[in-house]
């Protein structure tokens, strides 16, 4: 069974690999970062023309401009491969749905989650290329790597990889039942974005957003990457990663049971694509 | 006929909207985020207050009021935009022909998609203001209430028929909604939504001021937050009358255009 599964992630993240390049656009690509241009820009325009830089507070933002700015840039790349990531595996049902193959889908033996980590694969594959251009516009607004922890950096990006699975997992399933794909998938991560601390320390947030950042495994892999890059601080790494192992597993669980539970349900009605 | 026409494409577009009661759920969800996501990021900064500059005055904004006015005129515009893919929706349904060949005033159907935009806008309107002003306690400091409701109405006007000359990019391109969706950002950025309009780069003002959430941002954040009064605001109340009046022309001409050009090429379903 391990060698099919093993097949299946392969063959599913060649077919969305190449899916994606062969039709590739440049006005395509560069539409994909200009929420994090603009979120860049109205930090930059925040930080020099309408607040003094002495009006920061230092808490968990680091000092001087590079450090606020810094910042914002690892949080906006880190959107950029959660964007590309989380909303590909997300809405994995409702394409198939919409192009009138998710029977077939379902017919078949392979392993569901073996097909969803190939799509996972090349999304996280791809979505590198998006957080690598965003860290590198980021240099023109003032963002700077202060220090570089090779092993920090991969371990909060495989970490990170895991949690989008389970949250893209839990977005398909919800996916599936709602039949809707933008107003569900968008909703979901706006508010999975909003309170992972990505423009702004979890610390300095109001108490009842940050029970809500504790439950989210964002927010402990955009800390490490930011501990990667800037420098650890006063981030316990070993914490966060524990915490970002064990949300990640909770939320694969709760999304790969969801799955089934739903398939079957969708199979006795014989709704999957027909309402 | 003109008024059926809008009330049916009205009514259509809401159905289609509001295909489940689940709907409503997550369409407060998400402006109620994305006011959340903007206050996150004024929150590293010390200062509580905006200083939003107009006609030579100071005046000194809320930062959550600010935030929410914000919000509020910035997903009422995102609405319209969104209007826009009701022509591209008509293509992928294979009715797109059918509805160009029916005698349906063609501005009557623009205006009955951006109509059913606008009252989906109420949803968010109401889940915004009750939200931000009962948890974040916003300081509303109105003095001429005639002020606000001009304001308003101007804006949501003008928004609304920049919405419109939107739409017809669902004729004009396959890429339609695409090439709408990709101006969100830039004119979130171009109109002050996230810092006050005199600290936008000068380079950059001449595009802001092409832009009716501009002046509709500047007069409800001053009627509503800064206590100005109607005399105070008869620029951007001008300026989004004018832009008002020249949005619908503009509407009727690309859309007209739009048809014209996509029949001669029968571009209408095939590329």
């Amino acid at each position: 069974m391990a060698p099919h599964s093993l097949r299946v992630v392969a063959s599913t993240a060649k077919v969305n690999v190449v899916m994606t390049w062969r039709f590739f656009s440049w006005s395509g690509f560069a539409l994909r970062f200009f929420t994090p241009i603009m979120t860049l820009g109205a930090a930059w325009v925040l930080y020099n023309l309408v607040y003094t830089p002495s009006g920061i507070l230092g808490t968990g933002v680091g000092t001087g401009s590079s450090g606020y700015l810094s910042f914002i840039t690892v949080g906006n790349a880190f959107y950029v491969f959660v964007f590309a990531a989380a909303f590909i595996v997300g809405r994995v049902m409702f394409w198939e749905r919409a192009t009138g193959t998710i029977e077939s889908t379902f017919i078949s033996p392979m392993s569901r989650l073996a097909y969803m980590s190939g799509i996972m694969v090349a999304a996280a594959t791809n979505s590198l290329v998006d957080f690598t251009a965003v860290l590198l516009i980021g240099l023109a607004f003032g963002f700077r790597i202060t220090v570089f922890n090779a092993p920090l950096f991969f371990c909060s990006l495989l970490l990170t990889a895991f949690g989008l699975f389970g949250i893209g997992l839990v977005t398909n399933a919800i996916t599936l039942t709602f039949r809707d794909r933008t107003t569900t998938a968008n909703s979901l991560m706006t508010l999975f974005m909003v309170f992972c601390g990505l423009v702004c320390p979890v610390s300095l947030m109001p108490s009842w957003a940050q029970m809500i950042s504790k439950a989210l495994p964002l927010t402990y892999g955009v800390e490490l990457m930011r501990a990667s890059m800037l420098g650890l601080g006063t981030v316990n790494a070993t914490y966060d990663i524990v915490a970002l192992l064990i949300l990640g597993a909770i939320y694969f669980l709760i999304g790969a049971i969801a799955l089934r539970k739903i398939e079957t349900n969708l199979r006795k009605k014989a709704l999957f694509s027909v309402f | 006929m003109f008024t059926r026409v809008v009330l049916a494409e009205a009514v259509k577009s809401l159905k289609i909207y509001f295909f489940s009661a689940r709907t409503l759920f997550w369409a407060l969800a998400l402006p109620l985020g994305n006011g959340l996501y903007l206050y996150f990021l004024y929150l590293p900064f010390a200062a509580k207050s905006v200083d939003l500059q107009f006609s030579g005055s100071t005046y000194a904004i809320d930062l959550v009021g600010f935030t929410i006015v914000g919000q509020l005129l910035y997903s009422f515009f995102t609405m319209m935009l969104l209007a826009g893919s009701s022509f591209d929706s008509e293509r992928w349904q294979g009715t797109l022909e059918a509805l160009l060949l029916s005698p349906a005033n063609r501005v009557a159907v623009l205006l009955g998609g951006a109509l059913a935009n606008a009252v989906n806008y109420m949803w968010m309107l109401i889940a915004l203001v009750i939200s931000w002003i009962f948890v974040f306690r916003v300081n509303v400091f109105v003095t001429d209430p005639f002020a606000l409701l001009v304001s308003l109405v101007l804006s949501y006007l003008a928004i609304m028929a920049l919405g419109m000359c939107m739409e017809t990019a669902g004729i004009y391109s396959r890429l339609g909604s695409t090439i709408v969706s990709s101006f969100q950002e830039p004119m979130m950025f171009l109109s002050g939504q996230i810092f006050p309009l005199q600290s936008m780069p000068t380079f950059l003002l001449p595009l802001s001021y092409l832009l009716p959430l501009t002046f509709g941002l500047m007069a409800v954040r001053l009627a509503l937050l800064g206590g100005a009064a109607v005399y105070a605001l008869t620029v951007p109340f001008a300026a989004l009358a004018c832009m008002t009046i020249i949005f619908l022309a503009l509407a009727r001409l690309l859309v007209r255009n739009a048809e014209r050009r996509a029949k001669k090429r029968g571009t209408l379903t095939q590329f």
